[in-house]
């Protein structure tokens, strides 16, 4: 009974070895993917540049140009000559943003008349543009809050007391905030779903669009057996991708990795059953590898743009988050972060893991019961 | 001529017997956009926050009924004690925690200063920051309405916010731009590297050798059915952004055409060099999702600030052709800008270049 399966696996593992060019592919493509993203993913905004139109020139002018200078975000762009040139300079994308103080604006403040200031944003950036101007606004509104401060305990001095509420802020798993935590356990799920998925679709239509898928046929290798050594190679690649991704994780990227690891491997185990499903059902619909191709394709992009990756499904309208409950990704999306950055544990994840096994178990039957009426 | 015709058409019979591939090439695309347009909001909005009341007294409940009044929050549910916050955080009932200590309207009626306490999930930093942000958004504005009666409600700063080229920053006006430049990497180097790999691996490209066909006539007659089909393809995706999602158009169609083709030479040269390259589909396949999509989507300041990478990633990011492709598109569609000599020159130079290699790569290996 094993003893085929393993030339089986012998033999498929031999393929990808002498592919010199596949398995230099097979390393770099998640080694890259690792790098880009963990570098790239990084939501956190910084070096935007806001270009200040200062017509003011007061000492209450410099404070406000000076908050946005400081700002962790913010970084001083080219210096405009006019309100015109503030104009071309986003037109031109030579900046980011734009702040206008006209003249008059410290004698407004001194006076207690509301004093305008303009903030105009280049809205075109799809990376930038909307957190730009949110940062902007917070900064003109903190500046404003710390004036209105200033005047209330100008009067305290003088009036009664006055009564505030204050918040005290703490931040659980990931204190400095950085986006990079988040998402370089996502990146580890989306290296495992692509290399188990992909590889198994195209190496099983490639025996049938090269003509020994049939050789394969008429030797005694019962179906299961087939199956069996057609998946386990990738499962192997792809529980080597895994282990290597976590290791460069914690010891490159510095995630902390609060769960249990056998945990996490259990989960892989459980998570494979799905991907290496997708991949043989979508062998067993496909005549060319370009094929096979694309039709996993098709659905690991919406299962990648639906699983919680990018976009949080809080975000999503109901419809689609209702969509979301039959993707897979979603629940290995969550369960990674979890075991990385939460430290839960089987109690914790359990749900989410018995519905990733249920969705498991369903598309690898099926694939096997595909598989095995295209065969035979 | 004729020669390139009758590989062309060849290549489209291919095509065209694989329906689903082209389906998926056209229909992906098309998906997103209706994905994107009607279900992406990348505004946060309904985030469960647990809610600890452990003074029970009016004061605090009227702060509950602030903080909760809007939709940006949503009242994930009493919690009983503090023991109760984390296994909401790892079962990922609520993403924060509002505390409200006990004594807080004792000491609001009697002492200048009382507190509160936020506990955030700082997992996905970018939603904890908003979080945060908003909670003590509601908090200073709890603050404002007691103070109220003893100072006039004037802001000192008059703040003019106004986004420029995108002022209701529709997600769709970023979307398209994208897409168009990912369509296009995808069917015409992804598309045509995997298409001259399959004549390689399946053994058929001897036999066009041998053919009267010169090498130079059997690629150009490979690639253009793909160059046909991937404009065609980032024509419809515009056309649904401009006319189902009302993407603006502030600049003229034939600049953008323009530019357009220049890419599209970038894409096909870039195909071309793969399927050079590689000997084996699988690897043209793996190859051109590093070598342009991967790139396109995610260095290319489509998904994620240029601004904010560390410089290797930004000198990266130069020489892949969506950056460029990415500024003009976007300067056309939604600036009205036209004239972009700059990012012209650079794409013309790239496909030169890499379509320079292509041949050269090739003809080693044809002859």
């Amino acid at each position: 009974m094993f003893r085929p399966i393993a030339y089986l696996v012998l033999k498929e593992f031999r393929q990808v070895v002498r592919d010199r060019a596949l398995i230099r592919m097979v390393i770099a493509v998640p080694l890259i993917q690792l790098f880009v993203l963990g570098y790239a993913a990084n939501t956190d905004l910084e070096n935007v540049r806001v270009s200040v139109l200062d017509q003011d020139r007061t000492r209450e002018s410099r404070r406000l140009t000076d908050a946005y200078h400081q700002s962790d975000v913010f970084t001083p762009g080219p210096v405009p000559e006019g309100p015109s040139d503030l104009n071309r300079l986003l037109f031109d994308g030579e900046t980011e943003v734009a702040l206008w103080i006209p003249s008059g604006y410290g004698a407004d403040l001194a006076s207690g008349r509301p004093a305008a200031v303009s903030v105009a944003v280049d809205g075109s950036n799809s990376s930038v543009a909307g957190r730009a101007a949110g940062y902007a606004q917070q900064i003109a509104l903190v500046e404003g809050q710390r004036l209105l401060e200033e005047r209330a305990r100008a009067r305290a001095a003088l009036g009664p007391e006055v009564h505030r509420v204050e918040a005290v802020s703490r931040f659980f798993y990931n204190p400095e905030l950085e986006s990079r935590h988040y998402m370089v356990p996502g990146i580890v799920v989306l290296i495992v779903t692509v290399i188990s998925a992909l590889l198994t679709g195209v190496a099983v239509v490639r025996e049938r669009e090269i003509g020994t898928l049939e050789q394969l046929m008429v030797s005694p290798l019962t179906p299961a057996q087939l199956i069996a050594g057609k998946t386990i190679p990738f499962a192997i690649l792809a529980f080597a991708d895994l282990a290597f991704a976590t290791i460069v994780a914690i010891l490159w990227f510095r995630l902390p990795f609060e769960g249990s690891a056998a945990l996490l491997a259990g989960c892989a185990l459980v998570y494979l059953l799905v991907t290496l499903g997708i991949g043989l059902l979508a062998s067993t619909v496909s005549a060319t590898q370009q094929q096979a191709m694309f039709t996993l394709w098709f659905f690991l992009v919406f299962g990648i743009i639906m699983s919680g990756f990018f976009f949080p499904i809080e975000n999503m309208p109901a419809e689609i988050r209702w969509l979301t409950y039959a993707n897979p990704l979603r629940y290995m999306m969550s369960i990674v972060r979890n075991i990385f950055l939460r430290g839960s544990g089987v109690a914790d994840v359990g749900p989410d893991l018995a519905r990733l096994g249920a969705i498991g178990v369903l598309t690898f039957a099926a694939a096997v019961l595909r598989f095995q009426k295209k065969i035979a | 001529m004729r020669r390139v015709a009758a590989v062309a058409r060849k290549e489209m019979y291919h095509i065209l017997r694989d329906p689903r591939s082209l389906a998926v090439a056209v229909v992906m695309p098309m998906a997103m956009i209706l994905l994107f347009g009607y279900a992406m909001d990348t505004e946060l909005s309904d985030l469960p926050v647990g809610i600890l009341d452990e003074d029970q007294t009016p004061d605090s409940r009227a702060f509950i009924a602030r903080a909760t009044s809007s939709g940006f929050i949503v009242d994930a549910g009493r919690l009983a004690c503090r023991a109760d916050i984390e296994p909401g955080f790892r079962r990922g009932r609520f993403r924060a925690a509002l505390v409200i200590p006990r004594g807080f309207g004792e000491r609001l009626a009697r002492e200048p200063v009382s507190r509160v306490q936020i506990l955030i999930d700082g997992a996905d930093a970018t939603t904890a920051a908003a979080v945060e942000t908003y909670l003590r958004a509601v908090v200073a504005l709890f603050s404002q309405d007691l103070a109220a009666p003893t100072a006039p409600g004037v802001m000192p700063l008059d703040v003019r916010s106004r986004i420029h080229f995108n002022p209701e920053l529709e997600s769709t006006n970023f979307i398209v731009p994208g897409l168009v430049a990912i369509v296009m990497i995808m069917i015409c180097a992804l598309l045509t590297s995997v298409a001259i790999t399959r004549e390689k691996e399946t053994g058929t490209m001897e036999q066009v050798l041998t053919t009267p066909v010169a090498p130079g006539q059997l690629v150009v007659g490979k690639v253009l059915p793909y160059l046909v089909i991937g404009s065609v393809d980032a024509a419809l995706v515009l056309a649904a952004g401009h006319f189902v999602f009302r993407v603006p158009m502030a600049g003229s169609w034939a600049v953008l055409a323009g530019y357009s083709l220049l890419y599209l030479l970038v894409a096909l040269a870039l195909g071309l060099l793969i399927s050079a390259v590689a000997r084996t589909q699988r690897v043209a396949m793996m190859m051109a999702l590093v070598a342009t999509l991967l790139p396109t989507l995610l260095l290319s300041g489509f998904m994620f600030p240029l601004a904010s990478m560390p410089w290797p990633l930004r000198i990266v990011s130069r020489i892949i052709p969506a950056t460029y492709y990415l500024e003009v598109i976007r300067g056309v569609i939604l600036k009205g800008r036209a004239w972009y000599p700059f990012q012209g020159a650079v794409m013309l130079g790239m496909a030169f270049l890499i379509m320079a290699l292509a041949v050269r790569r090739f003809a080693a290996r044809l002859e």
